[in-house]
């Protein structure tokens, strides 16, 4: 073959083939499909009319679409936030200990392994404002029992907790894997001249981190800006819309009120987003790389 | 040494404590699904009761609930069979340099990874509608390869990153084809990555709700739209919903515990190779 650097070697085109056939049909054609569909007044079975930007404009006036983005982002940020400072926290403590490491392993990973969906089921028992035992305790101890997930003003930071609860552990297993591959000998060095613990963890240990923090903000933040599971199972979206998620109101429009065009627009601004931020990524990943 | 010594102590605490929140919610709820409706809404709540079975034994009989279960098992081995079928050779591909447009495609794989769900159940739900892949099991496999197709390439590659390129030279100058290496000298030393690839496949279809939502209505519908569909009864029958929410778990429980070697081997893999 002509693209055949090495002419005694067989080509691995055909290897590659299925891959990319697979990746076209299940990337490029939903790609083309929405941006067809967000440009069209379109409803099942019946014709679809040209209507060119009219749906983004529904979007924009209808204002659910920016009420749902906003609260998309302060979730994500907020959740990765919290799970990085967590996960760090969990894996230098990992870190320093020989006995139970391996049970405590197990402990954090099980949360990893329950679907969002059984999550939410999960906490809201937990969270129930009148018999759940978290308010049971609270109670207990003379604090105050909020309404986690039934008042606009705890609604979010409820699911907030929720998802620190699920995913700490994602964090925590980079981290702890990250700082076991980190070389001894700086540590070793700093021990020598005295450094005190947070000096260490300062100027040693966060910079020798940073490509992996980079790669584990980036994974959690888009999965976190995808919610759709605890939304779905925890509030619905509600108390007033405090906790409508993007992912979570496409669910809505496409599915509920059959408004295909607009769920369509809505999918289109968000991937082009997500891509944002991946395509970001790849340029900060290979500075970081460069850099080593 | 104090100050060494007071931070093991500490580290331990934290542990310790961590630990026992993440178990915490789980065991209560399996509590709560061997509680009487009376012990379940006990106020302050009830440490000892007498077990009860019956919440199990109506979600068992929940024929709904089996058939997502079912569902969710075939959902699960056709999308790693098909991960595997295609992933396999595109891994041993991208692992070596020549290829071609290597960097844009493994780049596209992660893109494929990260773009949201939705994006693929809009216009899926009209192509399986009108291509008869609508609620059913082998549709949601195939959609399923937007985000099991890249993770096992991506895990493939660097398992075979790690056979040592002395053994490919070797077979090229014994005259092997390509796929007589991949399948005599990569498969067999990366038997363990496929292992811990498969297990991560499976965790991640088997807790997948947005796809199955979209794209099954009643005879491909998966455990945890079934799971989902206990969400009603958050204010009135807490035994049920626990114990469908605890045995649609408690496959991926008994995973953690057997397999967590390679479970934390593979999540960290992608991040720290």
């Amino acid at each position: 073959m002509a693209t055949d650097i090495v002419p005694s070697q067989p080509s691995l085109w055909p290897y590659i083939l299925p891959t990319v056939l697979v990746l076209g049909a299940c990337t490029l054609y939903p790609i083309a499909s929405v941006l067809w569909m967000s440009l069209h007044d379109w409803t099942w079975g019946g014709a679809s009319v040209f209507s060119g930007l009219k749906n983004y404009k529904l979007l924009w006036l209808k204002g659910s679409f920016a009420i749902a983005l906003v609260n998309t982002v302060i979730f994500a940020t907020c959740a990765v936030l919290v799970e990085l400072v967590l996960g760090m926290i969990l894996a230098l403590a990992a870190n320093r200990v020989s006995a139970g490491a391996g049970v405590f392993r197990v402990l954090m990973i099980l949360p990893l392994m329950v679907s969002g969906i059984a999550v939410s089921l999960v906490w809201k028992v937990l969270l129930d404002p009148t018999f759940g035992v978290i308010n049971a305790i609270l109670g207990g101890a003379g604090l105050p029992e909020p309404n986690w997930l039934g008042s606009p003003s705890t609604a979010m930071a409820s699911l907030v907790m929720v998802e620190t609860w699920w995913q700490t552990g994602f964090v925590f297993i980079i981290l702890a894997a990250a700082l076991k591959s980190l070389p001894e000998e700086p540590f070793e060095a700093a021990r020598l001249e005295g450094a005190s613990g947070w000096q260490t963890f300062r100027y040693l240990t966060l910079p020798m981190l940073r490509p992996f923090i980079v790669t584990v903000v980036v994974f959690r933040l888009i999965d976190t800006l995808k919610v759709f599971d605890l939304v779905f199972g925890l509030t619905g979206g509600g108390p007033l819309r405090a906790t409508e998620a993007v992912q979570t109101l496409t669910y809505q429009t496409a599915f509920k009120f059959s408004k295909f065009g607009e769920a369509a627009a809505i999918v289109v601004i968000f991937s082009a987003l997500i891509f944002a931020i991946c395509a970001a990524y790849g340029v900060l990943d290979r500075r970081a790389g460069g850099a080593e | 040494m104090t100050r060494a010594r007071r931070e093991t102590i500490l580290s331990y605490a934290i542990l310790i404590l961590a630990g026992l929140l993440s178990l915490f919610p789980i065991l209560w709820i399996i509590g709560i699904s061997l509680k009487t409706q009376a012990d379940a809404f006990a106020m302050p709540p009830r440490l000892i009761f007498e077990p009860i079975w019956d919440h199990y034994a109506k979600v068992w009989s929940d024929s709904t609930f089996i058939e997502g279960f079912l569902n969710s098992l075939f959902a699960a081995i056709l999308g790693n069979l098909l991960a595997f079928a295609i992933g396999i050779p595109a891994a041993f591909a991208l692992n070596q340099r020549r290829v071609p447009g290597r960097a844009a495609i493994l780049a596209w794989l992660l893109l494929s990874y990260m773009l949201p769900e939705f994006l693929f159940i809009i216009p899926m739900y009209g192509l399986f509608q009108a291509t008869g892949l609508y609620d059913t099991v082998f549709g949601l496999a195939l959609v399923y390869q937007t985000f099991t197709l890249p993770f096992t390439i991506w895990m493939m590659r660097a398992f075979f990153a790690d056979v040592p390129f002395a053994l490919y030279e070797a077979a090229r100058l014994e005259g092997a084809q390509s796929w007589q290496i991949l399948f005599r000298v990569y498969l067999p030393m990366a038997l363990a990555g496929i292992a811990a690839t498969a297990i991560l496949n499976t965790i991640r279809i088997w807790n997948e709700l947005a796809i199955a939502l979209g794209l099954t209505f009643d005879r491909a519908q998966t455990v945890t739209v079934a799971v989902a569909a206990y969400r009603g009864y958050a204010s009135i029958d807490w035994g049920a919903l626990s114990a469908a929410a605890i045995t649609s778990i408690l496959p991926m429980l008994i995973f953690a515990v057997l397999a967590q070697r390679q479970i934390v081997g593979g999540l960290s893999l992608g991040a720290v190779k």
